[in-house]
């Protein structure tokens, strides 16, 4: 790094004549320094006036210059502020000077340091600048009106057409840094001059003449990505003062079960502060509640592999190993945390929550130095968990995982902000992480806040079943079962499965009326047709619906049978086969709270489902309470944080 | 299992009677040219840098000769690195691609030393993942021997037992070939908690036998394997280079990569903890790192690699 002070000021003489001030007088300074210090070529940075002579260095000796970075150039093009018009009035003299007309000689001799307290603060045009303005107008009186006013005069590429003589000269590679809100020099001033040089441009927005002394963390990574290029450098930036609060929202995409509750806490969270967006990195189907919900969902997600796809791909008939799949996910998981780091790393965001966002966990920890906000974990289990018949290669596996959790979380405390707990300590399975590992309910409840259930609606809104059943055109005879298997595709077979139990189960129950919700990933064309059976696609807001029914028959995910829990509806649940979370961490909650009636897939004939919504239809229950404020009580904890 | 992305186009190259499958992702600039490694995996190594830059360039890759959708002749003179340079430019002709950046991984990187020495207007730049470039006093002297085209016959010698390097022997790969995959991918992939990593990587293997391996590590040998030659195929390259290497690769040394990094006037970056496989391992890490090389900026306006820029 080579400085030099600038012929009249600093520790460099003072001449007066007007002719030592010539733009190739700064030049050729600029050469002896790189001579006296044996610079054979070098970068040169150039501020506002300085700019012309770094055109001239670029134009008459290119073999000694690598590359040219112009902040807030001041050169004759484009528009012009009023303070390269007040030139043309330097020498005159008035009776009173106003704005503008303070760039005059006269001025200066008579009232040097008004003058500078007038221009600095147009050279720093953003809120809080006192103390660039301090030290500028305190380097400014280190010289005098005089040696100033000789420096004025100076010659130099004073017009256009001198402007593009010098540049078409320069060929080195270019970049000019200029603020929008410059004063000074306009903004369009410097983007010409990047035109005129094939240079690159980065628009600094909000920022005055002087971002380097202004914003100066900011300036220099940007110089150093210019001249040294690791990263990606930003086009525009705006100031961190002048951003809205900004929250990106990273959903499990599996299926819908979370799509419901963020939306809850999104809610939330916008009732603690009103000027919040959110933006959401979501694919289908979670896409589909957030566009009903009118969320906005951030247009990268296009970018986005499908995780359910994967899913679906992965699954037998009622069966997924969802650890396995979940596995064999990596390379998806690469691909999207990529797309949320493109994303991220181009704007800015105060906070990101992910819940069950495991690219976004995962990749964090491995590489923590690519936090750049707040950032909250979402989850409603912890502990992957070996199925029996997985060996002890499975348990092994399953245990390296989670080892690789606690190690991660010990390493780095510091990249989850907050991590909540969807439910509550006892919901937690009695088993270890691992064999050496410690048991998950200890090492939960060290790591996580509990906000309880999170259900993502009201049930006290629900409680007039009279009136919901005729809002949704339930008669009050009619003996209603639904059948639902979630977001997923993966549950078209339980679907078949119940869907052939239905003349048996008309006969032992004369009133029942079934409905089998097909979902958004199911084509409802594909399934059986019965008559007296309805069929339908996905359904916006299924809750209501469920908190209507007499009976529902479901698969063994969290959501769908919390929500029939916290609604206290009678029904049956499938877990799929081979999934750890349905089969343990799922059943183990319900268990709890006394819900459901579970069934096993492999065993279940239609006459043997038909007997089982005879018995259990129109039945009451004995659940323990689900709690009400879970939607809220994240957002609070989320809250804290912006 | 679904991929990530797939191909938007895929073929054959013949040559000699050789076909080799690759594949097409993207359409954006530059063409990055993903090459194959030594035939024990073939492109689906790769698996965690395709989506990503086919989302801001153009990704090629191909099977090497003797795995994936390739043929596999079992001649050890098909697997001569000149062979593996020659099908990447055979590729490069019929995706109609002036010039690309290569990435290699370990042996890839001497048919890339010797596509980017003999035909500079083809490559933009080369980035090196845990290369195989023997060239370090120490850290290389393993494969120099190895590698000498003398240590032919040593490899159908019956080893005295079967344990640690002396499983790189060719009776042993025939007698036990899962033995020798395994052994070696754990090797190659010795950062805790790498068991996926490991799964794949042996399943790739598996899908090709112990006589192609044998073939194709025997061509392998007609490498260059002295210091001098290697330095000396390195100095010819021109175009700007990236290494990317881990301290605790234990295939190929941290040492040789750095004396890639020296001879080439490339950059060094290193993956701690990263292995011999650390695209696969820390693949945020090697992706943003390789992007950099790539394309600073991810823009259409880009002007692409910046040593291309920078005035002579």
């Amino acid at each position: 790094m080579l400085t030099f002070d600038g012929r009249g000021n600093g520790k460099s003489d003072r001449p007066q004549d007007p002719e030592r001030y010539a733009e190739t007088e700064f030049a050729a300074d600029a050469l002896a320094v790189m001579d006296a210090t044996r610079t054979d070529r070098a970068w040169l940075v150039s501020l506002s006036a300085g700019a012309q002579r770094a055109l001239v260095l670029g134009a008459d000796h290119p073999e000694r210059v690598l590359g040219s970075v112009f902040v807030g150039p001041a050169v004759p093009l484009a528009t012009s502020t009023p303070r390269a018009r007040a030139r043309a009035g330097f020498d005159d003299r008035r009776d009173t000077y106003d704005g503008w007309e303070k760039f005059n000689r006269h001025y200066w001799i008579d009232h040097y340091e008004d003058f500078l307290w007038f221009f600095f603060s147009h050279v720093f045009t953003e809120p809080h600048s006192t103390k660039q303005i301090e030290d500028s107008v305190g380097w400014a009186l280190e010289t005098d009106p005089e040696t100033l006013i000789a420096t004025s005069l100076g010659p130099g590429p004073s017009d256009e057409q001198s402007v593009r003589e010098l540049a078409a000269r320069n060929r080195c590679p270019v970049a000019v840094i200029h603020g929008t809100d410059d004063e000074i020099r306009s903004y369009k001033s410097g983007a010409a001059l990047a035109e005129l040089l094939h240079g690159e441009l980065a628009t600094l927005k909000g920022s005055g003449h002087n971002p380097f002394a202004r914003d100066p963390v900011k300036s220099n990574l940007l110089l150093r990505d210019l001249i040294q290029p690791r990263r990606a450098p930003t086009s525009a930036w705006t100031r961190a003062k002048a951003r809205p609060k900004r929250a990106l929202y990273i959903s499990s995409p599996i299926g819908l079960g979370h799509a419901q509750r963020d939306v809850a806490i999104a809610r939330e969270l916008r009732k603690l502060h009103p000027d919040l967006q959110i933006d959401w990195l979501a694919q289908d189907p979670v896409t589909r509640v957030l566009e009903a919900e009118g969320e906005r969902i951030h247009p990268a997600s296009a970018e986005l592999a499908n995780e359910s796809s994967h899913i679906e791909s992965e699954s037998a008939e009622h069966d997924l190993h969802c650890f396995q799949a979940w596995r064999r996910m990596d390379e998806i998981l690469v691909n999207n945390f990529m797309v949320f780091y493109d994303v991220v790393e181009a704007e800015p965001y105060d906070l990101w929550i992910g819940d069950e966002a495991w690219e976004l966990d995962y990749f964090l920890h491995e590489n923590p130095e690519l936090k750049r906000a707040a950032y909250c974990w979402l989850t409603d289990f912890v502990g992957w968990l070996p199925m029996p018949d997985g060996g002890e290669r499975e348990a092994f596996l399953t245990a390296d995982y989670n080892a690789e959790m606690i190690e991660h979380i010990a390493r780095f405390p510091r990249l989850r902000d907050r991590a909540l707990f969807v439910g509550n300590p006892d919901d937690i399975v009695p088993d270890r992480l691992g064999p050496d590992l410690p048991p998950i309910r200890e090492w939960t409840e060290q790591h996580f806040d509990f906000v309880g259930y999170v259900t993502g609606f009201d049930p006290a809104l629900l409680a007039d079943r009279e009136a919901l059943r005729a809002e949704l055109g339930y008669a009050p005879d009619e003996q209603v079962c639904i059948v639902t298997v979630g977001g997923s595709g993966v549950g078209g077979d339980l679907l078949r499965r119940v869907i052939a139990s239905f003349e048996q189960a008309k006969q032992l129950v004369p009133a029942l009326r079934m409905i089998a919700v097909a979902g958004p990933r199911i084509d409802p064309s594909s399934l059986p047709t019965t008559p007296g059976l309805e069929v339908r696609p996905y359904v916006h807001n299924l809750y209501r619906h469920l908190a209507a029914c007499d009976l529902a028959v479901v698969q063994g995910g969290l959501t769908t049978a919390m929500e029939l829990t916290a609604n206290r509806r009678p029904f049956m649940y499938f877990p799929l086969k081979h999934h750890f979370e349905q089969n343990f961490h799922v059943r183990h909650r319900l268990e709890r709270y006394g819900a459901g009636r579970r069934m096993d897939f492999d065993s279940a004939t239609p006459s043997t489902i038909a007997q089982a919504i005879a018995e259990e239809i129109g039945s009451e229950v004995d659940y323990a309470p689900v709690e009400t404020d879970g939607a809220r009580r994240a957002a609070e904890r989320i809250a804290e944080m912006l | 299992m679904i991929r990530a992305r797939y191909p938007d186009e895929t073929g054959y190259i013949e040559r000699d009677g050789v076909r080799v499958f690759w594949e097409r992702y993207g359409d954006g600039e530059p063409t990055i040219l993903l090459l194959p490694t030594w035939t024990i995996l073939h492109s689906r190594c790769w698996k965690a840098q395709i989506a990503y830059f086919a989302r801001h360039c153009r990704v090629l890759t191909f099977d090497p000769r003797g795995n994936g959708r390739s043929d596999r002749p079992r001649e050890p003179s098909a697997y001569a690195a000149a062979e593996f340079a020659a099908d990447a430019l055979a590729v490069m002709d019929a995706t109609n691609t002036a010039r690309a950046v290569l990435v290699s991984l370990s042996r890839g990187a001497q048919s890339a030393l010797l596509v980017a020495a003999e035909n500079p207007e083809r490559v933009i730049g080369a980035a090196f993942v845990g290369p195989f470039f023997p060239a370090s006093p120490l850290g290389g002297l393993r494969w120099r021997i190895m590698a000498h085209p003398w240590m032919r016959r040593a490899l159908f010698v019956p080893p005295p037992v079967a344990a640690g390097w002396l499983k790189f022997n060719a009776i042993h790969w025939r007698d036990d070939y899962r033995d020798f995959v395994e052994w070696f991918i754990r090797r190659a992939c010795n950062t805790p908690h790498s068991t996926k990593q490991i799964e794949d990587a042996v399943g790739w293997g598996l899908e090709t036998d112990a006589d192609t391996l044998i073939a194709s590590a025997i061509g392998d040998f007609a490498a260059p394997a002295t210091r001098r030659a290697q330095m000396a195929l390195a100095r010819r390259v021109r175009c700007p280079v990236l290494v990317i290497s881990s301290p605790n690769d234990k295939i190929t040394s941290h040492a040789d990569a750095k004396a890639l990094a020296h001879a080439t006037g490339g950059r060094l970056v290193t993956v701690l903890d990263g292995g011999h496989n650390p695209h696969a391992r820390k693949p945020v890490q090697v992706n943003l790192a390789l992007r950099a090389f790539v394309k600073p900026a991810f823009t259409a306006d880009s002007r692409g690699l910046r040593g291309a820029r920078t005035v002579a």
